[in-house]
């Protein structure tokens, strides 16, 4: 299958200090990609680099055969890399169902209408409601995020991301801060999205990257020491040693 | 029972001028927030403007008005661009100077093309004469104000939370980034509302002209009233500043009838006592 998403050869120094050292990786449409690594391996920066945040030093970053390089976050995200936007991003005042009909009418450049209401566009509401029933929000569509419960401020994440119909998400911690009775919703929503959709995500917890991806990639001081299997990954000896430590000796003891 | 009848009309005429003017500050101060003293300008320019056009070109009261509204904010937007970006998200007491500024140098433009003496707005003959209500008959003007005032209201309403403007609007208030991320262009949704409440403005002083005549120091004189109902109501809030208008006019209008040698005490009394009461404005957001 052809590639959707490319990487090649990123590099970022910060003052002389190597972050991303020649990271390259190639996901095909309906991957399921974690990106694990220990703090400070440079996973966010590697982020940053990819949706134009920072700029790298060298290297290419292309989605569907168009090369990213020089284009602002935005552009990016209109081309359809987007990367699940995090609680603190959200629009505390606004509700869920604003959140994607923003979603949908910026996608569709229809957001400069002064006259008309999304109320009056059946296709935008069947979307957003589709987009709501498919994350379970349909209960909260009404509330304003900053009265929602964590859990569903994270699942609305997913939701407004994935209106802007991407070719490529990634996601950032889908489940951190989720109290344990609501991490089941978010799974089952991460197992429910688009299967021609690419996502890579970044995760600590192992149990949630064990049971979604079918590949993992592990980042070490800002190099890819690992990108393979996910039974794979803790029998490498890197691995273990980098990061995973005493949660593969105890997996393997399992 | 009359006087009880003529201080609520006349309470209520003074609280719809003051809320089409105000709600345009609520705008830029509860969503933009940038303190724009210069707003009561705005409205004063909005009068220079229908007072040259309908008295001294001619042309008709809603002709007039339109083309003065339009003129305001065709005035305005330069000033946006070149100024007010400026002064986007800095702090409150540059904010405060720079629109003091704009003000002051507003006045003086004002005095010197129009001359220091006291504008009109002729109005048409439907709403210069009485209009009888059966049980009474009430100034037409004054019902015209409660009227736009009733309008602007409901139109603001639907804009801000029912249109996708809307929608884009209160994103680029709530989390600015986050909309310029999603391709919200934010400076274009600013210079938008700044046009609307601008226009909101003029319309104001231009509808209000009757109760808050148009000279040079206009801009000056009600500067501390607008302030003062868009604090009252809670910055940004359609709702609020609307409660504030109706419960300012009612308080000064009965205390400009029943006890004038207070001046505007009662005013700045009933300011004080919701302010204690409500730190936020009786609707203001968190």
């Amino acid at each position: 299958m052809n590639a959707v998403f490319e990487v090649e050869r990123l590099n970022k120094t910060f003052g002389g200090l190597a972050v991303t050292q020649a990271v390259s990786l190639t996901m095909a449409p309906g991957d399921r990609v974690a990106l694990i690594g220990p703090n400070g391996a440079g996973k966010t920066t590697f982020v940053n680099l990819v949706t134009g945040h920072l700029k790298p030093d060298s290297g290419v970053v292309s989605l569907a055969g168009e090369q990213l390089n020089g284009m602002n976050p935005m552009q990016r995200v209109q081309r359809g890399l987007v990367r699940s936007f995090q609680v603190t991003r959200l629009f505390p005042e606004m509700t869920p169902r604003e959140h994607l009909a923003l979603a949908v009418l910026q996608r569709q450049g229809r957001t400069g209408r002064l006259f008309g209401t999304f109320w009056s566009m059946p296709e935008v509401l069947e979307e957003i409601e589709a987009l709501l029933r498919t994350l379970g929000l349909e209960g909260a569509a009404d509330h304003k995020v900053a009265e929602i419960a964590y859990g569903q401020q994270r699942l609305l994440e997913i939701a407004f991301a994935l209106a802007l119909r991407p070719k490529v998400l990634l996601l950032d911690e889908p489940a951190a801060g989720v109290p344990q009775s609501e991490t089941p919703r978010i799974e089952s929503a991460l197992a429910g999205l688009p299967a021609d959709l690419a996502v890579l995500m970044i995760e600590h917890d192992m149990d949630l990257v064990f049971r979604f991806a079918q590949r993992v990639i592990v980042l070490a001081a800002g190099t890819i020491i690992f990108d393979g299997a996910p039974g794979e990954v803790t029998k490498d000896a890197r691995v273990r040693e980098a990061y995973l430590g005493s949660y593969a000796d105890d997996r393997s003891a399992a | 029972m009359q006087s009880v009848l003529s201080i609520a009309v006349d309470a209520l005429a003074y609280g719809m001028v003051l809320f089409v003017i105000s709600i345009g500050l609520s705008m830029t101060m509860g969503l933009m927030r940038v303190v724009n003293l210069a707003h009561g300008a705005f409205a004063m320019v909005g009068g220079y403007l229908a007072s040259y056009a309908v008295r001294d070109l001619g042309l008709g009261y809603v002709a007039g008005v339109v083309l003065a509204v339009a003129g305001t904010v065709v005035i305005a937007a330069p000033i946006e661009r070149l100024l007010y970006r400026r002064i986007y998200n800095k702090a409150e007491l540059i904010q405060v100077l720079m629109t003091i500024g704009i003000t002051f140098c507003v006045i003086g433009i004002a005095n010197y093309v129009f001359g220091p003496t006291l504008k009109t707005i002729p109005l048409p003959e439907v709403l210069s004469g009485p209009v009888d209500l059966g049980f009474r008959s009430i100034a037409a003007h004054k019902l015209f104000a409660i009227v736009c005032g009733l309008a602007v209201a409901v139109a603001l309403w639907y804009l801000v939370e029912r249109t996708p403007f809307g929608v884009k609007l209160r994103a680029s208030v709530d989390n600015a980034p986050m909309a310029a991320a999603l391709g919200v262009r934010t400076k274009s949704v600013y210079a938008a509302s700044f046009a609307i409440a601008v226009g909101l403005a003029a319309f104001g002083g231009i509808v209000g002209a009757e109760l808050l005549p148009i000279e040079p120091y206009y801009a000056l004189r009600y500067m501390v009233t607008f302030l003062v109902v868009v604090s009252v109501g809670g910055a940004g809030s359609i709702g609020g500043a609307l409660l504030a208008c109706l419960v300012l006019g009612a308080v000064d209008t009965t205390g400009r009838y029943l006890v004038p040698e207070y001046g505007e005490f009662f005013f700045y009394l009933a300011v004080i006592v919701i302010v204690c009461v409500f730190p936020r404005g009786l609707l203001g957001r968190a």
